[in-house]
């Protein structure tokens, strides 16, 4: 029975022990067949170790001008800042007007509180309408403002004097009908 | 052509939309004041101290004009009491007036050493002309009454302003 390929490569090598080594060799003193399986291995070793390899450098770097001259060059990649974005005219006039004009309600929003002004309007629908703008920065000085309007709206009317009025019960609001046995005059 | 069109575009645009807003267009102080005047509501608040089934002994009124949703504020001062009105108007679509009222009560007792108060506040809807009476000191019973307790009486009364007529020169 004749050993396997990669035994004999191995014998070939030294990485076959004794005592099967003596067995290989005296199996290939009598069998052709591995014998030449084995010159045929001993010669690539030989072939392996004594010529040096072909120079594949060269004909590496021709395939790959090949290569390149049949595929087009790739264009780098802009970076973001460099992009060109085609917007139409008229979207471009549309956005600059706009700024425009939120600019200038800007502007005039930012300016009208500092400019004390009274401003009589008529609205569409046909009320009036009073804007009185005033330089008015805390909500604390606002309610005072206000407070101080309805005081000065604010009428007196003096009860009678050396007269004691005492309550006979709870305040009680409503129209002249629910009072029906109160005599009013 | 088509780019100086283009060019004036944000100006029409712009223009366009400043004048989209028709209520800042200025108006006539005068025509203002007679638009106000026109919506404007005359408020008359009459107290009254009411003896039983006598004439008031006491009686005093107070006119004021005011606009739709503003307040007037009445305060009625007495010896030992202090009474706050407060009352705004507001005109409905239907022409009636819906009146918010507060009236507030500060009252000393006359041998206590306190001061007791008490309020009340109601949405009432009239007609106007219609008349609306607050008793901040409570409504006096037919005994009370009796004894000599009176009642003290604010009338309210809504009706539009009406503008004096100008004098026509013979």
């Amino acid at each position: 029975m004749c050993p396997d390929r990669q035994i004999v490569s191995a014998f070939l090598d030294g990485e076959i022990e004794s005592p099967w080594d003596k067995a290989i060799v005296e199996h290939l003193a009598s069998c052709q067949t591995c014998r030449s399986l084995h010159a045929r291995l001993a010669e690539t070793r030989r072939i392996l170790r004594e010529e040096s390899l072909a120079d594949w450098h060269a004909p590496m770097e021709r395939v790959r001008r090949a290569l390149r001259a049949q595929t087009p060059p790739q264009r780098r990649e802009p970076a973001v800042w460099e992009r060109r974005v085609s917007v139409p005219l008229p979207v471009v006039a549309l956005v600059a007007a706009l700024v425009l004009f939120f600019g200038i309600t800007l502007v005039v929003a930012e300016l009208r509180p500092r400019v004390g002004l009274v401003r009589i309007t008529k609205a569409p629908a046909g009320g009036t309408e009073i804007q009185i703008s005033a330089p008015i920065s805390e909500l604390e000085t606002l309610l005072k403002s206000v407070g101080a309007e309805d005081t000065a709206r604010e009428d007196v009317i003096l009860l009678p004097k050396n007269m004691r009025l005492l309550p006979v019960g709870e305040p009680r609001m409503g129209k002249a009908a629910e009072f029906p046995k109160v005599k009013t005059w | 052509m088509v780019r100086r069109r283009v060019a004036l575009a944000p100006l029409l645009l712009t223009l366009a939309a400043l004048q989209a807003h028709p209520e800042d267009r200025e108006q006539d102080p005068k025509e203002a004041l007679q638009s106000l005047l026109s919506n404007a509501l005359q408020v008359t608040i009459a107290a009254r101290v009411l003896p039983p089934d006598e004439k008031p002994i006491w009686n005093a009124e107070s006119t004021k004009l005011t606009l739709p949703g503003r307040s007037i504020r009445v305060r009625m001062d007495g010896d030992n009491v202090r009474i706050y009105l407060v009352c705004t108007p507001y005109v409905q679509d239907s022409g009636n007036v819906l009146l918010l009222a507060q009236g507030q009560v500060w009252f000393a007792e006359p041998t206590e050493n306190e001061v007791k108060y008490s309020s009340t506040f109601s949405s009432i809807p009239v007609s106007f002309g219609e008349k609306v009476l607050f008793f901040p000191l409570g409504v006096s019973s037919e005994e009370a009454q009796q004894k000599g307790v009176v009642n003290v009486e604010v009338e309210i009364n809504i009706v539009p302003y009406k503008q004096p007529q100008p004098q026509q020169q013979p």
